[in-house]
């Protein structure tokens, strides 16, 4: 059943649009997340949800309650920031504690409530120290605490682990996933990091320039982008212009090579324009399987990554990625080198614009 | 290296003896009440005079209500313009500063002008308020704006306002708990820096009292320099003490603060 329902919901700042008929439903206990980059309309759109921005249009419901304008102090919406915001003058506990000091909770059932949260985030000794005794993370994880001490209907977290250092934020992302699901509550995850919203979302949203350019599951997400923008912006992506050659078999052509696309080609005729992508690590050289675009091609350079070599080849005019598992008896090719790549039809996905 | 660190030596010393060279010769000079001998004569006499606790006291009590109405004005108004309307912050600086521009004569001349019966509607005065404290107090609070508002946006500017605020209303707090509870126990270093200094500046003010015929302790040394000749030196070293005691109180306590600061990077 949807729980929180954002509804035609727009936002300007003079002339400028921040967000634009932005529309969700979202289920209880679900997590998703606004993905994009800055200026997209994500934190503005949690700000809305929050209430501390009033939507120039649109209705906001949660649990059937129409929240539009209600508040902030009156929406049991807990949130969670980028800089913590634990208030300095108070301890840990205090911190926690401070929602339900304000709700007027008896003394008993703010300490119990208190022990409860700091044992979640597994800091029960740390009741009594302040946050700048604190490492980030710690703090992070009292802010979280003291969000969710106030049992609220939704819990929106705005770009929590980005003042984080990188392993810290791999650790703490699955906390806060874990914890959100265990306490099965609805939560709203803002971030601009695709690796943070594909790992902990039931869906995601993805935003540009203020619009909705793709909602889905990570793996629709990753796997069939829609758009150009989410094509380019989840993942590394090769994208290539290409023309129609025969929509029926979904055979296109790139400066005469042609791929063939298990994409739906229905509304396109023959000698269409059309934008192509193929993930870099759909992508393998014929020697070590055989698929249905096999294509000539030329290596024009080769990056060490770790867990992945990345080679660049050319095809016809156009460069594209290709991704291959780091393996030490791996036999790399040569830059200059000849040779054949391929994918099936599913990696070649056509794009809308 | 050697040269500049002498410069920089001579030059501190020259700046110390500008300083203190006169400070000690009144020091030395209030010393001398009796001739030939060293003592506190002058100091006992400045004491002893019931009309020194009363100028005293009226300072004080100037003082007091100079900060409360300080404290109401530009907290609130320094919190609103970190909270939401940053872009006039340039403006109320300036509005601010404006003590140091406009000298204190003019400001008490305009002032007793316009609201001594200069404001009229329909030919009959209104807002009268020489005879009342009204005029004084306000005289005083804009003479310590500059101090206290630069001291209050300081404390704002280290703390996040904003976000602070936000994460307070998320968790249901309203503006009085926010005020009280959030804001003001992490502004007050800040505030009492600008409490001390706002002290000190009432405590030796003389133009507003003196031409608003308000009794205060600037007024009375001027008062006592007319007419006597050691005990107004007394006086004028008490005066530096008592700034330089509101001073060293607001360096103490923002110590612990700067510590703190320190801790947390």
């Amino acid at each position: 059943m949807t729980f929180l329902q954002i509804n035609n919901v727009s936002k300007s700042f003079g002339r400028v649009w921040a967000v634009r008929d932005f529309n969700l439903n979202i289920e209880s206990g679900e997590l998703v997340s606004f993905l994009g980059p800055s200026g997209c309309g994500k934190t503005t759109t949690l700000r809305m949800v929050a209430g501390f921005e009033t939507p120039t249009s649109g209705v906001i419901t949660i649990n059937g309650d129409d929240i539009t304008n209600k508040p902030p102090n009156q929406r049991n919406v807990g949130m969670v920031f980028q800089s913590y915001a634990l208030f300095p003058n108070m301890t840990v506990a205090g911190n926690v504690g401070f929602g339900l000091k304000v709700a007027k909770k008896p003394p008993e059932e703010i300490k119990k409530r208190v022990d409860e949260m700091l044992e979640l985030i597994h800091m029960s000794e740390y009741g009594d120290r302040y946050p700048h005794q604190l490492s980030g993370g710690q703090q992070q994880r009292v802010a979280l605490a003291r969000a969710l001490a106030l049992r609220p209907k939704v819990l929106l977290l705005d770009e929590p682990l980005s003042a984080l250092d990188a392993k810290i934020r791999v650790s703490l992302r699955s906390e806060i996933r874990s914890i959100q699901q265990k306490l099965g509550i609805t939560a709203i995850y803002v971030t601009h990091d695709q690796e943070e919203a594909l790992s902990m979302s039931d869906r995601v949203v993805v935003m540009n320039m203020g619009e909705m350019e793709q909602v889905g599951t990570p793996f629709e997400i990753y796997n069939f982008p829609t758009t150009v923008f989410t094509a380019n912006f989840v993942g590394t992506l090769n994208t290539a212009d290409g023309e129609v050659v025969d929509p029926a078999k979904g055979v296109l052509a790139v400066d005469g090579v042609q791929f063939e696309s298990a994409s739906d080609m229905q509304n396109k005729k023959k000698g269409d324009k059309v934008r192509i992508a193929i993930r870099p690590e759909r992508f393998n050289f014929v020697a070590q399987e055989k698929k249905a675009n096999i294509v000539d091609c030329t290596i024009e350079n080769i990056n060490f990554l770790g867990s992945i070599v990345r080679i660049e080849v050319k095809v016809g005019k156009t460069n594209f990625i290709v991704d291959t598992f780091n393996n030490p008896f791996l036999d790399l090719p040569n830059i200059g080198d000849k040779d054949q790549i391929t994918c099936s039809r599913k990696a070649v996905l056509v794009l809308e614009d | 290296m050697k040269i500049k660190n002498i410069w920089a030596w001579i030059i501190l010393m020259i700046g110390l003896i500008y300083f203190f060279l006169p400070l000690l010769a009144t020091f030395e000079f209030s010393l001398k009440m009796i001739k030939d001998r060293y003592t506190f004569e002058a100091y006992r006499v400045a004491f002893t005079d019931p009309q020194f606790y009363q100028n005293f006291g009226y300072s004080f009590f100037w003082a007091l209500l100079t900060i409360v109405f300080s404290l109401l004005l530009v907290v609130p108004t320094a919190y609103w313009v970190h909270w939401r309307m940053r872009k006039m912050r340039p403006w109320v600086e300036f509005v601010t500063l404006m003590p140091f521009v406009v000298p204190a004569v003019v400001l008490v001349f305009g002032m007793s002008r316009l609201y001594g019966g200069g404001l009229k509607v329909f030919g009959t005065p209104i807002l009268v308020l020489t005879g009342t404290p009204i005029l004084l107090i306000a005289g005083y609070v804009v003479l310590s704006l500059p101090y206290m508002f630069r001291a209050v946006d300081t404390g704002l500017r280290a703390i996040d306002v904003r976000t602070l605020t936000e994460s307070a209303l998320s968790l249901g707090a309203g503006w009085r708990v926010i005020i009280t509870q959030v804001i003001f126990p992490n502004l007050r270093t800040a505030i009492l820096s600008g409490v001390f200094l706002t002290f000190a500046i009432v405590m030796g003010e003389f133009t507003f009292a003196s031409l608003l015929y308000w009794p205060a302790f600037g007024p009375y040394m001027e008062e006592i320099g007319a007419m006597r000749a050691y005990t107004p030196q007394a006086l004028a070293v008490v005066s530096f003490l008592l700034t330089w005691g509101s001073i060293g109180l607001m360096q103490w306590i923002g110590r612990g603060s700067v510590q703190e600061v320190a801790a947390v990077h």
